[in-house]
């Protein structure tokens, strides 16, 4: 009986650790982000419900997180499930197709559930679901003072010629018409030059400038940096904004220095409640009442009236090499449809991580990034975010004459023939 | 009238050594205020919330708070961190110490013809960045099955340390007498113990200025630790503090007090060892 025992109990154990799947997972983690201590609990929620599965996990976050994917990649040693960016910043993953096609891991049953946008494949640098985006950014977003503006008698803006009429009067009280902290270089590109170049160039300039078939001297590059360069002239933008660091603006912003704030859709986090203090930059209760997320004025020479920058975000992606079928392969799908799943969606959404591509997720929200879908919804139309499809070598030289223009040094034409320059030179390294 | 034109003179020169004094304490001052006040500013900042912060950057915290040491010393995981910082910082340390004197005396005082290329090819590594060499350095790990191992961020850091180690002791103890050597040799001792009797006491200086070199950069190096482990357990305190390092960051309250943390270690070292540092500074830009 004794030996019977221990035979059935060695049989037991042998079988449960045949069946343990252990996951290497790279995981995009910033512990200073509002919602960290939430994307703890989900990772742990995941372990606790599929004791099955053992999780070894790796968190870094920024550079280093790319630095070690790249060494990964180079290595062929890909983690199981990693996080992936839907261009250029993945490049390794997409370019070598080193991630599995989720569209058919997942299958069309599972994919129905989320935004055409997130599943797109087209949306991604690889041309297939190398990765699900969790979310599709907006990347510029006009956070409007509504009470301030009425306090001095003006109606919320809808076109540029509103934003001029504004600037003598708030000028003298002190307060920006429109701020854009542009200390860092990228957010005058990312936040607000991607939606001008969208609307005056369109995408099919970019598309024709990759392809050789126009160049960023021609009118309509040109007239989209005239559009910057009269935004600093007429004072609707104060050039000091370039002296303005990333981190100031939403603090500004809160005590009434700027009646717009140009920022991304993800900057509503910096307004959520602060778990330490129980206190918001606004307070909730006035940013339901006073403030409004509108999309950039109409501008002159439109020729795409409407469209905002946007891209597709981030998400998580499954390595290549993973054998079809396998015990492993079954996990990781396991643990993706967890981390896809609406509850935990919501918890993302709920500490103002993204609005989820999932659809019909709901969470109880802060006033703010309760916005955002309202904000999606009635703003369909998106242009290219810059530096989501250039090269850095070009876009930092865009971002370098967006700075120049705002700070009165450079005009237009000559940052044009600028960018020119820098574009062929990449283009030399390419061929 | 000679007496009244020497005065002159005296006062003159008087008053130009207290405008040279002067303006050389207004530089000093202005570079001591330049390096105190982030350090000030950050400790500050690491006292107050999020919130805080945003409309008050400038100004003393109007309600401070530990609360942000506490979750930044939770979420940066520093309890595991700072014992690994100081296993791999004491270990790189002693390793390039004694590796880079060993071989200094070897290059320096017992020349072969193949010395120079050997000495050369350690030398090079100056001239290597790190960047460079961080995939080479994860295959090469990864294919000999140390990865994930305190053995391999030990190797790497010491390998990474001697060629500047390798170049500063070899400079210095070529500065040594050879004939101390000779007579050493003549008198029946053999290399070991020339250099455990002889050499090694007289290159004190040099040792500290190693050891000053290879602690700050052992402490605070990143790149090469983040390509060399994955678990936490085996992580230093710089990939702890990056947790907490963005532009896009919201939380700047734990941001700051992880810096602090970060901080507080190297600049308590300074404080306690800054007579040696000094002189080790001074020994090492000399040679002996």
């Amino acid at each position: 009986m004794k030996k019977l025992i221990i035979a059935a109990l060695m049989i037991a154990v042998a079988v449960s650790a045949q069946a343990q799947v252990t996951l290497k997972v790279l995981n995009y983690q910033q512990a200073d982000q509002a919602g960290y201590e939430e994307d703890v609990a989900i990772w742990e929620r995941f372990q606790a419900l599929n004791p099955d599965i053992t999780l070894e996990m790796e968190v870094l976050f920024n550079d280093p997180y790319h630095e070690k994917l790249q060494a990964y990649a180079a290595a062929g040693t890909l983690p199981d499930v990693f996080y992936v960016w839907p261009g250029a910043r993945s490049a390794v993953i997409h370019e070598k197709k080193l991630a599995k096609d989720l569209g058919k891991l997942l299958g069309p049953d599972y994919l129905k559930d989320f935004t055409g946008a997130a599943t797109n494949p087209r949306n991604q640098l690889g041309g297939y679901l190398v990765q699900l985006p969790q979310s599709f950014t907006y990347t510029s977003v006009m956070y409007v003072n509504v009470k301030l503006l009425k306090d001095n008698g003006f109606a919320i803006p809808k076109t540029y010629a509103d934003l001029k009429k504004m600037v003598p009067k708030l000028k003298a009280k002190g307060i920006a018409v429109m701020m854009l902290p542009n200390k860092d270089g990228w957010p005058g590109q990312s936040c607000l030059f991607s939606t001008v170049a969208g609307r005056i160039a369109g995408d099919k300039f970019f598309d024709d400038v990759l392809a050789g078939k126009a160049k960023f001297t021609d009118r309509e590059f040109v007239n989209a940096l005239k559009v910057v360069e009269s935004l600093y002239k007429d004072g609707i933008i104060q050039r000091s904004d370039n002296s303005i660091g990333y981190g100031e603006g939403p603090g500004l912003f809160a005590s009434g220095k700027a009646a717009i704030f140009l920022d991304g859709d993800w900057r509503t986090g910096a307004y959520i409640t602060d778990k330490a203090s129980g206190k918001a930059l606004i307070d909730p209760k006035a940013q339901a009442s006073d403030f409004a997320l509108l999309p950039i004025v109409a501008l002159p020479g439109e020729k795409y009236p409407g469209v905002n920058s946007a891209v597709a975000g981030t998400g998580w992606a499954v390595s290549g090499s993973i054998p079809a079928g396998s015990a492993k392969e079954e996990a990781a799908a396991r643990l993706i449809k967890y981390l896809y799943s609406e509850e935990v969606q919501a918890i993302r959404y709920s500490t103002g991580a993204y609005v989820p591509t999932r659809i019909g997720v709901k969470a109880e929200l802060e006033p703010l990034p309760a916005m955002l879908p309202g904000f999606y919804a009635a703003n369909p139309k998106t242009s290219y975010v810059i530096d989501g499809v250039l090269d850095p070598a070009v876009y930092n030289v865009i971002n370098d004459g967006l700075v120049a223009i705002g700070n009165g040094t450079k005009s237009a034409t000559v940052v044009a023939k600028e960018v020119q320059a820098a574009f062929e030179a990449w283009k030399a390294t390419k061929k | 009238m000679k007496t009244e034109a020497n005065g002159r003179i005296r006062a003159r020169g008087l008053l130009g050594s207290a405008l040279a004094k002067a303006a050389a304490y207004l530089v000093m001052g202005t570079f001591t205020v330049m390096t105190l006040y982030p350090l000030f500013w950050l400790t500050m900042n690491s006292f107050k919330t999020t919130r805080e912060f945003q409309v008050n950057m400038l100004g003393l915290p109007m309600d401070p708070t530990l609360e942000n040491f506490k979750m930044a010393w939770k979420f940066g995981e520093f309890g595991k961190l700072f014992p690994n910082s100081f296993i791999y910082t004491i270990g790189a340390t002693a390793g390039v110490i004694a590796l880079s004197v060993l071989a200094g005396f070897a290059f320096a005082k017992i020349p072969r013809r193949v010395t120079k290329w050997i000495y050369g090819s350690f030398v090079v590594g100056i001239l290597l960045t790190i960047n460079t060499l961080m995939i080479p350095l994860f295959i090469e790990v990864t294919i000999l099955g140390i990865y994930n191992t305190r053995l391999a961020v030990l190797l790497v850091y010491v390998g990474a340390g001697l060629p500047i180690g390798i170049y500063l002791s070899t400079e210095y103890i070529r500065g040594i007498p050879t004939a101390l050597v000779e007579s050493a040799r003549i008198d029946g001792a053999g290399y070991l113990t020339i250099f455990r009797r002889i050499i090694l006491p007289m290159a004190t200086p040099v040792a500290t200025t190693l050891a000053i070199l290879q602690i700050c950069s052992t402490w605070n190096e990143f790149a090469l630790i983040n390509i060399l482990v994955s678990k936490t357990e085996l992580k230093s305190l710089p990939l702890g503090i990056f947790k907490f390092s963005s532009s896009l960051s919201t939380d700047y309250g734990k941001q700051f007090a992880a810096l602090v943390i970060g901080m507080a270690p190297m600049l308590l070292f300074y404080v306690a060892f800054r007579k040696q540092i000094t002189r080790g500074v001074a020994a090492g830009a000399v040679k002996g």
